[in-house]
């Protein structure tokens, strides 16, 4: 594996917390959203 | 120092705990994968239990074995722990042993959180199981959860609308984790079009869950607060609409549908190039119909709920919809035909179980178009006609999927192969008790037999006898795979490491069994 490949690697590896974190936000937005039309 | 080899001293060997505590504690993707198969295949046993006795009272008209109530118990207990204690957690299980191992990564992207993933099944398993205990039995009202009924039952439905959140809560984090995981962690040089089939159906139904999952946790905390809290979402009494339930509920419930069988179109597609000697035929297009599937299944619901009257102009928009949905399933059909078009196919295990899915989850297709039509699904709604449909994709479709994987990647997990007589006879013994059961339902359906009814009218007495001895045939032939599984894993033939004469990709490059740390050093796919 060469040293760019490693670098490639890592930065997509620091970038899953990122992933995660809108994925999740997508999840509980998702959540709430169904609560409030039951609301309306 | 890579990432890779970061996660690796993170939960690697240092000290490795033994006995229970390792399946408690494990991190590592393979060990997960093994559990949430074990799960599986418990709960299997279990739901095809109940489905037993349902068959065992179906077996004469009149009341036989148990009071009615216990009847649609049963009814809904099998629903409901096949679709999430069986079917998904199977599919979960081989996303955890395949994915990496597929994409070249050493493990999960997180791997606590995969833990925690799994963990809350049995939580959830037993709230549902013990409920059979409780005053007033378990949940009675359909798998469907639908108020009024749902609103009305003793403490048994709070229990099961919490082991529904926490299912939920399971799913959620362990598609995020797989859409990390894909997303973040592939080997340098594979791009997402050179990525394995059945990584691109995960990755899709990943999606898929991310977005219905919340939806149905909203639909059943609505219940949650009219059943606790004096609110009225649901209840007409107060104002409410149950209609609404339906409709939020069948938002999630057809992508639910899609997040059971496209994991399935991508182990099948795995297996028959493997088989066929050949590359998968049209591999954009399998890509490009997964995702449109999945797309397409978030504008469909109300088919399911043709019956409680809506405007001729929403009736046909969801007809058409629906009809729709049947092009870029038919694409994927059309390759896998293609796939073994002069190819040099032979028929282990593996291939046959496929062949069998494009066969039978073809037949469960067209009936779901006749049961797209609105005049025809008024007519058919709620009969054994539903209940054949659903059993011919379910089956013959999901389940049939995940034998055909276990056959196919069994020897890479255990180091052995496994025994071909016992996988043929199983095989078999499956496909033809399948059809017994299965395909009778559809005349019963058509002649106006109701589901989830535990007497029926006289003339219904054959077919219905026909499909009792079936469903005994196709359970009792799962005992021959459990045997099966256990004398692979306890011995036999060594697996080579390619182990399919046919098989390509990163998984077939590490050794037969697969180490316990893969990937530590990532691969370069050129």
């Amino acid at each position: 594996m060469s040293g760019d490949s490693i670098g490639m690697a890592d930065n997509k590896q620091n970038g899953k917390y990122l992933t995660a974190g809108i994925l999740a936000a997508i999840a509980i937005g998702l959540f709430l959203f169904t609560l409030y039309n039951g609301l309306k | 120092m890579s990432d890779a080899a970061h996660a690796h001293d993170d939960h690697g060997h240092h000290a490795h705990p033994t006995g229970i505590m390792r399946w408690l504690t494990t991190t590592n993707h393979k060990d997960i994968g093994s559990l949430y198969l074990w799960f599986s295949l418990i709960m299997l046993f279990t739901a095809g239990s109940m489905a037993l006795l349902i068959r065992s009272e179906l077996f004469e008209p009149g009341m036989q074995l148990m009071h009615p109530d216990f009847f649609n118990q049963l009814t809904t207990m099998h629903g409901l722990i096949m679709i999430f204690g069986v079917i998904m957690p199977a599919f979960t299980g081989f996303a955890n042993w395949q994915v990496p191992l597929m994409i070249g990564a050493p493990d999960m992207a997180f791997p606590r959180m995969n833990n925690w993933s799994f963990w809350l099944l049995p939580v959830a398993g037993i709230m549902l199981l013990g409920s059979f205990w409780l005053p007033g039995g378990a949940v009675a009202g359909g798998w469907t959860m639908y108020p009024p009924l749902f609103i009305q039952g003793g403490v048994s439905y709070d229990l099961t609308i919490l082991a529904v959140h926490i299912m939920g809560l399971s799913s959620i984090m362990g598609s995020i984790n797989i859409i990390t995981t894909i997303l973040n962690m592939r080997a340098p040089g594979l791009t997402l079009m050179k990525m394995p089939m059945f990584v691109w159906t995960w990755l899709i139904t990943a999606y898929l869950l991310i977005a219905t999952m919340p939806v149905l946790a909203g639909a059943v905390t609505m219940l949650l607060t009219d059943r606790n809290f004096g609110t009225h979402f649901f209840n007409a009494a107060g104002g409410g609409d149950p209609v609404m339930f339906q409709h939020i509920f069948w938002f999630f419930g057809h992508p639910e549908v899609y997040i059971l069988i496209l994991p399935a179109f991508g182990i099948v597609s795995q297996i028959i190039p493997t088989f066929s000697r050949k590359p998968l035929f049209g591999y954009a297009s399998m890509v490009y119909a997964t995702a449109s599937i999945a797309i397409l299944s978030f504008t469909v619901w109300a088919h399911h709920m043709f019956a409680v009257g809506m405007p001729v102009a929403a009736q046909l928009f969801f007809m058409f919809s629906t009809m729709l949905i049947a092009v870029p399933t038919g694409v994927k059909v059309f390759n896998w035909v293609a796939t073994m078009w002069k190819g040099s196919l032979t028929f282990e295990t593996p291939m046959l179980f496929a062949i069998a899915f494009v066969c039978l989850f073809t037949i469960g297709g067209f009936s779901g178009l006749v049961l797209a039509m609105a005049p025809v699904d008024i007519q058919l709604q709620d009969t054994y006609y539903v209940v054949a449909h659903f059993h011919y994709v379910l089956v013959s479709g999901a389940l049939f999927s995940i034998f055909a994987g276990i056959y196919y990647w069994l020897p890479k997990w255990t180091g052995h192969m496994y025994n071909e007589t016992l996988g043929k006879t199983h095989f078999w013994l499956s496909v033809i008790g399948m059809n017994i059961v299965f395909f009778p339902m559809h005349f019963l359906g058509l002649a106006g037999m109701p589901r989830r009814i535990p007497d029926y009218a006289l003339q219904f007495t054959e077919f219905n006898q026909i499909a009792t001895v079936g469903a005994f045939i196709f359970g009792f032939s799962q005992l021959i795979f459990l045997v099966l599984v256990l004398k692979t894993i306890k011995g036999g033939a060594k697996a080579s490491d390619q182990v399919w004469e046919g098989a390509q990709g990163l998984e077939w490059t590490v050794p037969s069994p697969a180490p316990y740390h893969t990937f530590e050093t990532a691969p370069v796919v050129k």
